[in-house]
């Protein structure tokens, strides 16, 4: 079974968009987070990544990464409230504890702890939603005119190490299937094994690499692609989140202060900066249209709805 | 199930686990100044709970900012740290007349405690080891909960050890014989012997070493008048008093006492009551009370009169 962040192709505007754009647009999300303590700024951040993620189709990444991010937090707001013992509120006294002396768990400790673990989730989110919609062979392809070896290395790796575990997977089954009197196969011989054929795998990529003419200069792009229409929307909604969050935090409107005692700002600068941020996650939208578009062969169709969207996307990713 | 809970209760409370902030106690006397006790902003009481911290008393009873993750006070009542005058000020505090080794949201607190906040320039020293504002702490109570023997080391004070005795009995001080090891000191004496001492003697080398806004230089020799004395020539040393930028402001003379508190390599505040001639000696162990020392980093006795140190510059 694939993980769920693994890239899967869809024909949805952030699968089709250019790496840059696509990476623009989460990072800015991801931006807004670290530039922000409030919390409410944080959950609209969260917002607007897990509704780009769905809108994205990437549901399942999007759900993994939700729970692995709640687990994070919380277990950021636990160790917060047994390391820091600042804050005026005490809600529980739990002792002397080993190593941490007196512990006095604070109401202001949890928040502060519920603000970077927001902060840790949404930062996971994005990730996740970066993984499961941007095509990674399509990033190192953009790398590769900036750093061609290290876009290589890093196109092999991501290549060979799903072959391995899918190769230890293999020798594992083929250990089993040996039958119940046989004598268990342990893990270093298994280790070994491993790694015997992945250098014999490694050696025949050096080989075919070789053959290809990779030792050679990079040829010159033969077909520039084009730009998806997607990108100016992607590039647009980033710059406009980083510019609002930026303005608002240069106007000091990143009012949240934990200790000594919990301060929220609901400013209406911060109200319109989390509005606007979590409104950002709908970037990702399809758009609907009714409009008759024409086919590859010169035909018009009368093809509309759903049933065009996925065939336009279709398309385009195989233009893509 | 329900014994094991019940004794588990009973464990945690016996350990002083708990929700909420915890008992009462006892209260906590809590001074707000500005410019080495000379400009009052708060005085009050403030009733301590268990789980309560230097932070949380201050907390609880003035409006504050923090920074550095609630470690660090900002500003108190308004008044935040900062640049004036090209001098760097911040806010500065003192349990029981010691400087604290930890943060203020980590110093605890068991009631009865005097914490002194101070918001004050410190372009001559950040490190002020001790103060005499808080008599007749630490001797009454102790530093941090833990009480020490008090001892009155005479070096030559003659008549001033006694009255520095009987102020310290008068408070309910208890002095103790000999030479215990862990000791809170008090030098009693004319300088030129009470400087032997190598914790006295950091006042000679300026605020910044020992917390002193004070002098005593050498003036021109004379015939001993200390009883005891090895030399046939004494030196009246004479009393300087420092401005709040280390420099000297005003020759109090020789017949003007200090009191003033010290500490050397972190350890136990030793306070010293000293002066030029044994009459300075014998006015500053007179002045040995909360009239005179309260809220003042160290004073000088003049004639009588209390002159609060650092003086203010110019």
């Amino acid at each position: 079974m694939k993980s769920p962040f693994a890239y899967r192709p869809r024909p949805r505007p952030l699968q089709l968009a250019s790496p840059g754009a696509a990476v623009a647009y989460l990072g800015a999300i991801v931006v807004v987070a670290f530039l922000f303590s409030n919390p409410l700024v944080l959950l609209a951040a969260g917002a607007a990544a897990v509704v780009a993620g769905l809108l994205a189709g990437a549901r399942r990444a999007v759900w993994f990464a939700v729970k692995m991010g709640f687990a994070l937090a919380l277990l950021i707001v636990v160790v917060n409230a047994l390391v820091v013992d600042r804050g005026a509120t005490v809600v529980a006294r739990l002792g002397e504890w080993p190593l941490l002396g007196r512990v006095d768990v604070t109401f202001e400790a949890l928040v502060a702890g519920l603000s970077s673990g927001l902060r840790a989730a949404v930062t996971m989110v994005a990730a996740a939603v970066y993984s499961a919609c941007v095509d990674p062979d399509r990033v190192l392809r953009s790398l590769r005119p900036l750093a061609r070896r290290s876009a290589l290395t890093a196109t092999l790796v991501s290549r060979l190490v799903p072959v391995a575990a899918a190769d230890a997977g293999r020798l594992r089954d083929a250990s089993r299937l040996r039958g119940p009197g046989a004598a268990p196969v342990g893990k270093a011989p298994l280790a070994r094994r491993l790694l015997a054929g992945s250098l014999d795998r490694a050696v025949d990529v050096a080989a075919t690499l070789e053959l290809r003419g990779y030792s050679l200069d990079a040829p010159r792009a033969r077909n520039r692609r084009s730009r998806s229409r997607y990108d100016r929307r992607f590039y647009a909604v980033a710059t406009f989140v980083l510019a609002a969050a930026i303005a608002v935090k240069a106007l000091g409107a990143d009012d949240f202060q934990a200790y000594p005692t919990v301060e929220i700002g609901l400013a209406p600068e911060t109200l319109a900066l989390s509005a606007l941020v979590a409104l950002s996650g709908l970037a990702p939208l399809r758009r609907k249209t009714n409009r008759r578009s024409p086919v590859a062969d010169g035909t018009k169709t009368s093809l509309c709805g759903p049933e065009s969207s996925r065939r336009q996307g279709e398309r385009e990713v195989a233009r893509v | 199930m329900a014994v094991a809970s019940a004794l588990l209760c009973a464990a945690l409370a016996t350990a002083g686990c708990g929700l909420g902030p915890g008992a009462d106690v006892g209260d906590v006397r809590l001074t707000v100044t500005r410019e080495y006790g000379a400009v009052p902003v708060l005085e009050t009481a403030v009733e301590a709970k268990e789980s309560d911290t230097v932070m949380r008393v201050l907390e609880g009873a003035a409006e504050i900012s923090t920074r550095y993750g609630g470690g660090f006070v900002h500003s108190i009542e308004g008044v935040a740290e900062g640049q004036r005058g090209g001098d760097p000020y911040d806010w500065f505090f003192y349990v029981d007349g010691v400087e604290s080794q930890v943060g203020a949201a980590e110093s605890e607190v068991a009631g009865g405690e005097r914490v002194w906040w101070d918001y004050r320039n410190w372009a001559a020293t950040n490190h002020v080891p001790a103060v005499v504002g808080s008599w007749p702490a630490p001797f009454s109570d102790g530093i941090e909960g833990e009480r020490y023997p008090v001892v009155v080391e005479c070096d030559g004070g003659g008549g001033a050890c006694g009255e520095v005795r009987a102020a310290l009995a008068r408070e309910g001080v208890k002095v103790a014989n000999g030479e215990p090891e862990k000791a809170l000191r008090i030098l009693v004496g004319p300088w030129e012997q009470v400087r032997d001492d190598p914790a006295a003697r950091a006042i000679e080398a300026g605020p910044a070493e020992s917390g002193v806004f004070a002098d005593l230089l050498s003036t021109s020799p004379r015939a001993s008048t200390y009883p005891g004395h090895s030399r046939g020539l004494a030196e009246a040393d004479e009393l300087v008093a420092l401005d709040e930028a280390g420099e000297p402001a005003e020759s109090l003379g020789s017949d003007a006492g200090l009191i003033a508190a010290t500490s050397r390599y972190g350890g136990l505040p030793v306070w010293i009551v000293t002066g030029g001639t044994a009459a300075a000696v014998g006015e500053a162990a007179r002045s040995l009370d909360a009239e005179h020392l309260r809220d003042h980093y160290a004073v000088a006795i003049d004639h009588g009169k209390t002159v609060p140190l650092p003086l203010e510059a110019p």
